[in-house]
């Protein structure tokens, strides 16, 4: 590793090495090794840095912790409801769209109706563990 | 079943989505904290920083009866969610300039005052909220969140170079906003 490589890394990823990108840890260690005087003020900057930032404490007080706990009962009622209007409102459309199909000659519903009856694939964005973007059904409380 | 801390969070996300109650209390114990602190150096208000952080666990609340372990990591995905709402909130103050913006962190007394831990705390939120908030979020991210550098470029959506350079930078510019506490020390 180069001076300029070890230095780039001190100053993007800060003094402790195990928070360095793993495949560059053994060769920052031997750096580290074969320049210790140097090695050692790169690092003694950005642990001053880094001492300053740890000044900036946040803790959440004991009222938000409770608030936080008491919307837990809320948020699952809300999902429930949601749920269950859900599939409420896919029943009706299923019940409509079985009228319309044998009112038209058709035998079965439409393959879209189908596929919301059954549910998404399980890649689908409104699966929670595979969420691409999981706010986009932002909550107003 | 007990709340100890050897349970993964997916097993407290589960249980929580079933209504228990201690899971729903370990998992408060276990996150509120960090995703707060994510939230209040992303906004630099803690009043802000309050209101994300209830609206991150009531999505987790709502959304962890269908929780599917293995599917993504919790931790990552608490950390996107805080992350869009902050960004929301970001982009909210940029679209309403005549809005009263929150209080500027108090910078704190001169150094030949004398400083105190809260002091620095001030000066360093004053420091963190004066960058980009790309910078920013890289700096929380691996500095202040301890997530690596693949999964805070991955949550970034970044590459890992495009990561190294927003944290050089930031904490570059963060030096020169408090080299003048590193000489009174």
């Amino acid at each position: 590793m180069t001076e300029d490589r070890f230095r780039a890394l001190a100053e993007a990823y800060g003094a402790d090495l195990r928070g360095w990108p793993p495949a560059e840890r053994d060769a920052a260690q031997t750096f580290t090794e074969a320049n210790r005087d140097l090695a050692g003020a790169i690092l003694e900057t950005e642990r001053s840095l880094e001492a300053q930032l740890e000044a900036y404490i946040v803790e959440p007080s004991p009222a938000l912790r409770q608030r936080v706990i008491d919307i837990a009962p809320r948020a699952r009622a809300i999902a429930r409801t949601w749920r269950w209007l859900a599939t409420l409102g896919l029943g009706l459309g299923l019940a409509a769209s079985a009228v319309a199909g044998a009112a038209a000659g058709f035998s079965f519903a439409p393959a879209s109706v189908t596929r919301l009856i059954e549910g998404p694939p399980a890649s689908s964005s409104d699966d929670i563990g595979m969420l691409a973007d999981p706010t986009d059904d932002l909550v107003n409380g | 079943m007990t709340s100890g801390e050897s349970e993964t969070d997916d097993e407290l996300v589960r249980r929580a989505g079933r209504g228990d109650a201690a899971a729903v209390q370990a998992l408060v114990a276990r996150k509120l904290r960090r995703v707060l602190a994510l939230a209040e150096r992303m906004l630099g208000d803690p009043a802000e920083a309050e209101d994300v952080a209830q609206e991150t666990f009531f999505k987790v609340w709502r959304y962890a009866e269908r929780w599917r372990p293995g599917a993504a990591k919790f931790d990552t995905w608490l950390h996107r969610v805080t992350l869009n709402l902050c960004y929301d909130r970001l982009r909210r103050r940029r679209e309403r300039p005549t809005a009263e913006p929150p209080d500027a962190p108090d910078p704190g007394p001169a150094p030949d005052r004398g400083l105190l831990a809260a002091d620095v705390g001030r000066r360093v939120n004053a420091a963190l909220q004066a960058l980009p908030p790309r910078q920013r979020e890289a700096i929380v991210l691996c500095h202040y969140q301890d997530l690596g550098n693949i999964e805070a470029a991955e949550l970034m959506k970044v590459s890992v170079e495009a990561l190294e350079s927003l944290l050089s930078r930031g904490r570059r510019a963060l030096r020169q906003a408090l080299a003048d506490l590193a000489s009174s020390d």
